[in-house]
């Protein structure tokens, strides 16, 4: 027989201190943030006096507009954007003097995976004069600044002027939707003035889930008044930057992807059953968002685009100035899911847009268009015919005449619901009325909390909106309608 | 007890620097002073444009702004219509004809007006044409 020893405890012991080793060991070889693995050594940038002519913006890893383009595979992304300064509109008639990235706002959207390596070229173009336009801000000193990259500010953040163009590269070390602007003082003037992106760099293995919908929301605030000089642009007056409401952070306008309630006429596409994913950047400069879809609830918030930060069944997601977050949601029924800043002074100045997943019809409407409608009339007054156009380009997004409800009220018989004097107070001070007048509270309720937005009427205005809603009202039923505007 | 309220005066206005960028960075401070349209105009001229930072006790007034000015267009070798000046990033640009005075020269002639202000400059960059920014002379 074989007596069974006992092992030595010290041999116990370092058999434990072996396993622990082995496995600190393991940890730090899967550890995905290993500072020893990232590539902290960018080479020096490059400044010239070389000055690009082609597009403005270029780069396989670029997509322009919400929609965003698949991950390109290539393991370098060689992304070009041009700084310009250009008019822009950012709300029906209001013509901004914007500065840009790649001449559009927001600046295009890069796309990248961690571990890829971003080969960077800007050429200050503000000194060209755009087409069509003479009415620009001067040319000035401008440069990029990655919040992606981890390289000394003082070389690649450098300033150039126009003319010169710079070059530098870094590699994306930590996944995350990271905002990029230009860092030249006045940093604050810069960014209220357009000079804002983001690039999106996903894990190294991709994210937990299978979205069939990519997204990209930028959230800005504009600070315009009309131009001092009183200069006007295709008919329509000039608006310049706003410098003391700037400062103050008294914004004009609030809104996502550089346009006011712009996701409204032109919502995100998406159908029922589907997983949308929606990358979602507040640029500020100075505001914070509550960024709120109503109708559904976020299966997985990923705060600053990291799957590492991941949270479940969130409805409203907060990002302070240049904060980001992956927001993902199913959606269940066929309707307009609607994006809201849910701080409601930020959606009433424009913070507001929609994913279409097609439209639920109600019973009424259904019946009404199986009818032969007449064409609609036209008013001859001039003041209603401006005020129709007025009403076709700033309201249809929100309202119709005679065609249903949609993110606001039918106003066919408005005048008849309401006095004179409530209406124009309501087109004038909506936000005052929504703290004082019972009805305002109501029709807020009513109407999924998304708040009328103050359109700074003046009362010329107002008189011309008040015409054609007369007109409208002493038409015969169903004699007019407004058009299929808006979504 | 009057003069610790008055440093600490200073240095709560230093501190109280408005919403900018780092000024650290050199570019920042020529950024801060560069016009594109005095420069375009310089260099028509055949004029090139220096670039300092201002170092020492600097209060963030319009006043000091318009002292700063006059005492550096007061100065022959600078192009009066020229003068720059961001109290905000500590900077000043100004033209001057380099077939008339060096770099050097124009700091010295500077630097002696601000004297009186216990200021001295730094030099960050030399613009000789367009799209040129350089290192100043040694």
């Amino acid at each position: 027989m074989y007596a069974i020893r006992k092992p030595p405890r010290l041999a116990l012991l370092c058999a434990a201190l072996l396993m622990a080793a082995c496995k600190q060991i393991a940890t730090q070889a899967d550890d995905p943030y290993d500072i020893g693995k990232m590539d902290l050594k960018p080479v020096p940038a490059k400044v010239t006096s070389e000055r690009h002519k082609g597009p403005f913006a270029e780069g396989n890893a670029l997509s322009m507009g919400a929609e965003l383009k698949p991950l390109d595979p290539a393991p370098v992304k060689t992304v070009r954007l041009d700084t310009t300064h250009k008019i822009i509109e950012i709300a029906p008639g209001i013509k901004f003097s914007a500065w840009t990235f790649g001449d559009q706002v927001p600046g295009p959207t890069i796309r990248a995976r961690v571990g890829d390596k971003i080969r960077f070229s800007m050429t200050n173009r503000s000194d060209e004069v755009m087409p069509g336009v003479q009415f620009v801000a001067a040319p000035m000193m401008h440069s990029m600044d990655f919040h992606a990259a981890m390289v000394s500010p003082q070389d690649k953040y450098r300033s150039i002027a126009p003319g010169q163009t710079i070059e530098f590269e870094f590699t994306v070390n930590y996944p995350g939707v990271f905002m990029f602007h230009c860092g030249t003082p006045m940093i604050l003037e810069h960014i209220a003035s357009g000079m804002y992106g983001a690039l999106i760099v996903e894990p190294r293995e991709g994210y937990p889930t299978k979205a069939d919908r990519e997204y990209m929301v930028v959230q800005s605030e504009f600070y315009a008044k009309p131009d001092p000089q009183q200069r006007k642009v295709d008919g329509q007056p000039l608006y310049v930057l706003d410098g003391e409401n700037l400062k103050k952070a008294a914004s004009s306008y609030t809104v996502f992807n550089g346009y006011l309630n712009g996701m409204v006429k032109k919502p995100l596409p998406a159908k029922p059953g589907e997983r949308v994913r929606l990358f979602v950047l507040n640029v500020g400069p100075s505001k914070t968002s509550s960024f709120h879809v109503v109708g559904t609830i976020f299966d997985r918030v990923y705060i600053e685009g990291n799957p590492d930060n991941q949270f479940r069944g969130m409805q409203t997601v907060l990002l302070g100035s240049s904060n980001s977050a992956i927001v993902e949601f199913m959606i269940p029924e066929a309707g307009q899911y609607i994006m809201v800043d849910h701080h409601f002074a930020n959606a009433s100045q424009g913070a507001i847009g929609l994913v279409d997943a097609g439209e639920v019809k109600p019973k009424e409407k259904a019946d009404l268009e199986h009818h032969n409608m007449p064409a609609t009339a036209t008013p001859t007054d001039p003041a209603a015919v401006q005020g129709k156009l007025d009403f076709e380009s700033k309201c249809l997004a929100c309202h119709s005449i005679g065609r249903g409800k949609k993110l606001g009220p039918d106003l066919l018989g408005v005048t008849k619901r309401r006095s004179d004097e409530w209406l124009r107070k309501w087109l004038a001070t909506p936000e005052k009325m929504l703290e004082t007048d019972a009805d305002a509270k109501a029709m807020l309720k009513e109407y999924n909390n998304i708040p009328m937005p103050n359109q700074n009427l003046s009362s010329a205005e107002i008189d011309r909106y008040m015409k054609y809603f007369q007109w409208v009202d002493s038409q015969p039923i169903g004699v007019v309608h407004s058009g299929e505007g808006g979504h | 007890m009057r003069i610790i309220l008055c440093a600490g005066g200073l240095l709560l206005a230093l501190h109280a620097v408005p919403a900018s960028a780092c000024g650290h960075c050199v570019e920042d401070k020529v950024a801060a002073v560069y016009d594109h349209a005095a420069a375009q105009q310089a260099f028509a001229r055949k004029q090139q444009v220096a670039f300092f930072g201002i170092d020492g006790p600097l209060m963030l007034d319009e006043q000091t702004r318009r002292d700063l000015e006059a005492l550096a267009r007061g100065i022959p070798l600078v192009d009066q219509a020229s003068v720059r000046i961001s109290l905000e990033s500590a900077s000043l640009s100004v033209a001057f004809d380099p077939r008339r005075a060096s770099f050097a020269q124009v700091q010295r002639a500077l630097e002696r007006k601000l004297e009186s202000k216990k200021l001295t400059l730094l030099p960050l960059r030399v613009m000789e044409g367009p799209a040129k920014i350089a290192q100043p002379p040694q």
